[in-house]
């Protein structure tokens, strides 16, 4: 049972995902995207095994955008009515203001969460043959992004030549951002060139195996849907519903 | 609409997202977690460096639909990198997609100008907009902060991925790489007329 | 009716270039024939193999006339991918010709894209990898293997279709030669077993041995060069002192001396750190020990990867040198000066990148793998411009697995295995010591082996 999110389908976990997600964005009150976010999080601890110092981590800068929108909501909020309930210096902060706040900050905590969940219990490929199988994603598509993916590797250790040989001839080493986006244009072009190669060639060697782009009659990994699914959604709209009603069970 | 797109035309795409994959990841994101104290305005002006991807590969390409596909096969590339916002990205790239080939779409594929380019640039900044205006809330923030935000991005789209798309994928053109693809051949056809 | 490929004067053009790739060409394959196709870079061979798998004229919307039988029918009347079943194709290049992670998905994907029922595809996995001595990699991860296992990957691909013809196209390119002759066994055994014809290009045939019946040659009248062995231009004082240098724990502890004017080459296994030791040398990575000569010019298996400019000219010229027109002049790089240096011949770039490191001043110059995937032509070019530099007393340490090519132009030769400098050795020594040369992954040079013949 511990790791039912890392075997749920793909493809119905993305749409879960993005379903309340969508309708999150309806409510600006601060306590449903709180509730969503602890819900989240309560999911998160019984049914996945990530390792939650790798998850804190990537936490980490989204705490930090949270804080953002929180002063900025403060600051240049439009709605003012209510009542205050703080000031600082020569600015009033009123009830409706600091709820604003509030909840812009938790919806991005409940948003990062939810992204977080799916980047670390789902794996890319598995991801990209079930958007194949189940949301019937053209072929063509689906294996030109998995060529890309085998491509990374290759592509990194060529950014890095790229760099070390211009680092040799004197270019690189640029300090201001200005600068660095020049060099960056510099390494890019020859990157690009090779890309364009490369794409040529793994094109030319995926049809000369027979690859035509058309649909598959059958496939040697199928991505199933099960129970599990039909449990893990219900676990999420539960979540979602619970917490979006939570004026009548929170008074 | 894709029948008619050769294989390695996905392929390219799949290898230029991957490429500006790798230099986000590498170089413009690291250290710049700490802009995110200064809200949501902070990534404005840097947003167009997103829908570069898409601009480039209409240019060269050249097909109906090459922004959409590109910018959302961008996505999927990132979301494999292992980026944290994840799937969040995919809807985001084909709503980006999406801007960028309505300019297009308006100049019925004819127009590939600097001007056009940095329309389309627009194009994805105000369609990313209202997506990020609808999930991100920004509904509570007063109109004068909201129009500043637009405006940035505006601009950022038209600069980074107007301006510069058609600088990196000019560039690339002069390197004698992109034979075979349509920005080659109307090069040739404008020269000869 | 044993024809299973027939080209009847074939002639074929890209859509927007004036010149002819084949002109009027004719020619004839029977089944289970094992034919080579050579010819110098840029002849078309590579265009042959694609009208051959039909990936042209489609891909590129080139011009073709005249006629392309397969299998006794036209080679337009089969729908995409119908063809790709009865030929199939190992390429050139090991790392861009597969899409998926582990060996067992690749075979999968090969076999979908066939059609082939689910419940039949675990048999045709397992036979093929059993047919092709490649079950122990059955769920290895394709990107960590070496460039051999990966050329035997490619062909198990390709087997599993059970196609009729097999084409090759420069399989053995980018393998060190003892590597190479490995998969040419390994080749010849599965060709007896199966009975399949088999079709290569190839512009060097010393690696294959006997294995193909015929060659076809696409050779223009144009005479290869033979390169012959040059005289030394060592000085007698040093240029470059290396002294106990050691990087990232896996190159071990290194010295050595170069004179001035000296060539020296540099080989050993695939993965032996000949790379990292020249990256250590110019500085690139993190390094302990003492390198003397501070200006080492350093050419990259790709001498784009060096280039930051627009054109030839300002490329020689970034470093600040002031003797950039003389150089262009030297090096003969006058005539495409004002040309990007993307845009013009491998050669030619390797040639600008020479020419912008000699004009930084640097007197040393390491070159990684120049020789790999080069023609006949390219390799005489490419010894005229060392040994031309090298008698106006540059240093180069060059690494290469071809031995024939190190044979005519080193001095010395320094060897390495395991991350560890083996020894620096006088290149005649090298030669006659077979067990050194086995030690290394090496072969010796043809020359060697005739005049040992000759005096047997």
């Amino acid at each position: 049972m511990k790791n039912a999110l890392h075997r749920m389908n793909p493809s119905v976990k993305f749409l879960a995902i993005t379903i309340c997600m969508f309708t999150m964005a309806f409510f600006f009150d601060p306590w449903t995207p709180l509730v969503f976010w602890a819900g989240v999080l309560v999911l998160q601890f019984f049914f996945s095994e990530i390792n939650w110092k790798r998850w804190l981590l990537f936490m980490l800068p989204f705490f930090v955008t949270s804080f953002g929108y929180f002063w900025t909501t403060l600051v240049f909020a439009e709605d003012s009515s209510g009542s205050v309930v703080w000031s600082i210096w020569n600015l009033q902060i009123t009830e409706t203001q600091l709820n604003h706040a509030l909840s812009l900050s938790f919806r991005v905590l409940a948003f990062s969460s939810l992204s977080l969940l799916f980047a670390l219990t789902t794996n890319p490929v598995t991801f990209i043959l079930s958007l194949m199988q189940q949301l019937r994603l053209s072929p063509k598509i689906a294996y030109g992004v998995m060529v890309g993916y085998q491509f990374l590797p290759v592509l990194k250790d060529e950014f890095v030549q790229i760099g070390q040989a211009h680092r040799l001839r004197g270019a690189g080493g640029e300090k201001n951002t200005l600068q660095r986006l020049l060099g960056v244009r510099r390494i890019l072009i020859p990157m690009l060139a090779g890309a364009v190669r490369k794409a040529e060639r793994a094109a030319f060697a995926m049809e000369a195996r027979g690859f035509t782009g058309e649909r598959r009659s059958s496939y040697f990994r199928v991505i199933s849907m099960g129970k599990l699914d039909i449990a893990l959604v219900s676990l999420f709209l539960f979540l979602l519903v619970l917490s979006c009603t939570h004026i009548w069970w929170l008074g | 609409m894709l029948k008619s797109w050769k294989l390695k035309e996905i392929v390219l795409m799949s290898l230029f997202a991957v490429v500006f994959g790798i230099v986000y990841l590498l170089f413009l994101h690291v250290g710049n977690i700490w802009a995110g104290f200064i809200g949501p305005i902070a990534y404005e002006w840097i947003f167009g460096i997103w829908f570069i991807v898409s601009i480039i590969c209409m240019y060269i390409i050249r097909k109906p639909g090459a922004a959409v596909v590109s910018e959302t096969i961008a996505a999927a590339i990132e979301v494999l990198l292992g980026n944290a916002v994840g799937p969040r990205l995919i809807l985001s790239g084909i709503v980006q997609g999406l801007g960028a080939e309505a300019v297009f779409a308006a100049t019925r594929y004819k127009r590939f100008d600097l001007w056009v380019l940095m329309l389309a640039g627009v194009g994805s900044s105000i369609f990313s907009f209202v997506y990020g205006y609808f999930l991100g809330g920004f509904s509570v923030y007063s109109t004068g902060y909201v129009a500043l935000m637009l405006g940035i991005r505006i601009l950022s789209g038209a600069m980074i991925a107007g301006i510069g798309g058609k600088a990196v994928a000019d560039g690339l053109l002069a390197t004698g790489s992109l034979r075979g693809y349509a920005i080659s051949r109307s090069k040739k056809g404008e020269a000869r007329a | 009716m044993h024809e299973v490929i027939h080209f009847d004067k074939v002639s074929f053009r890209y859509p927007d270039e004036e010149k002819w790739i084949l002109e009027e060409l004719s020619f004839t394959i029977q089944r289970g024939e094992r034919v080579v196709i050579t010819g110098p870079s840029g002849c078309g061979k590579t265009t042959l193999l694609y009208l051959c798998n039909r990936l042209y004229p489609d891909n590129c919307d080139g011009i073709l006339l005249g006629s392309v039988k397969l299998f006794g029918k036209n080679s337009s009347s089969f729908i995409p991918g119908e063809i790709n079943h009865r030929i199939a194709t190992v390429f050139q290049d090991p790392d861009s010709q597969f899409c998926m992670q582990t060996v067992e998905e690749e075979l999968a994907f090969t076999l979908e894209n066939l059609h082939v029922k689910r419940d039949e595809m675990e048999n045709r996995i397992r036979d093929v990898l059993a047919l092709t001595d490649l079950t122990e990699f059955r769920y290895a991860v394709i990107q960590k293997l070496s460039g051999g296992q990966k050329q035997r990957i490619a062909t198990a691909c390709a087997l599993i279709m059970k196609p009729e013809v097999l084409l090759l196209d420069e399989p053995l390119s980018h393998l060190d030669p003892f590597t190479a002759k490995k998969y040419v066994e390994w080749l010849d055994e599965l060709q007896q077993k199966c009975a399949m014809t088999i079709v290569a290009i190839e512009h060097r045939l010393d690696l294959w041995g006997d294995f193909f019946e015929r060659s076809i040659s696409l050779n223009k009248n144009e005479m290869a060069p033979i390169l012959i062995k040059r005289k030394s231009s060592k000085q007698k004082n040093d240029s470059l002192v290396v002294n106990k240098l050691q990087a990232n724990t896996y190159l071990q502890e290194t010295s050595f001396t170069l004179k001035r004017g000296e060539v020296a080459v540099l080989a050993g296994p695939n993965g032996s750190g000949k790379s990292t030791l020249l990256k250590a040398l110019c500085e690139l990575i993190p390094s302990s020990g003492s390198v003397e000569s501070k200006l080492l010019g350093y050419v990259p298996q790709s001498p784009e990867f060096l280039f930051l400019t627009k054109n030839v000219r300002d490329e020689v010229g970034f470093g600040g040198g002031d003797n950039t027109e003389e150089l262009l002049a030297r090096l003969q790089l006058l005539p495409i000066a004002d040309s990007h240096p993307f845009a013009v011949s491998h050669g030619q770039k390797r040639r600008v990148a020479i020419a912008a490191m000699l004009s930084d001043g640097r007197e040393v110059i390491l070159m990684d793998e120049p020789t790999s995937g080069q023609d006949a032509k390219a390799l005489s070019e490419l010894f005229q411009l060392i040994d031309e530099r090298a008698r106006e007393g540059t240093t180069f340490l060059i690494v290469t697995h071809d031995m024939e090519f190190a044979y005519c132009l080193a001095d010395s030769i320094l060897l390495m295995n395991d991350g560890r400098l083996t020894g620096q050795f006088n290149a005649d020594i090298v030669w006659s010591d077979d067990h050194l040369l086995m030690d290394h992954n090496l072969l010796s040079p043809k020359e060697v082996i005739l005049r040992e013949k000759c005096f047997a």
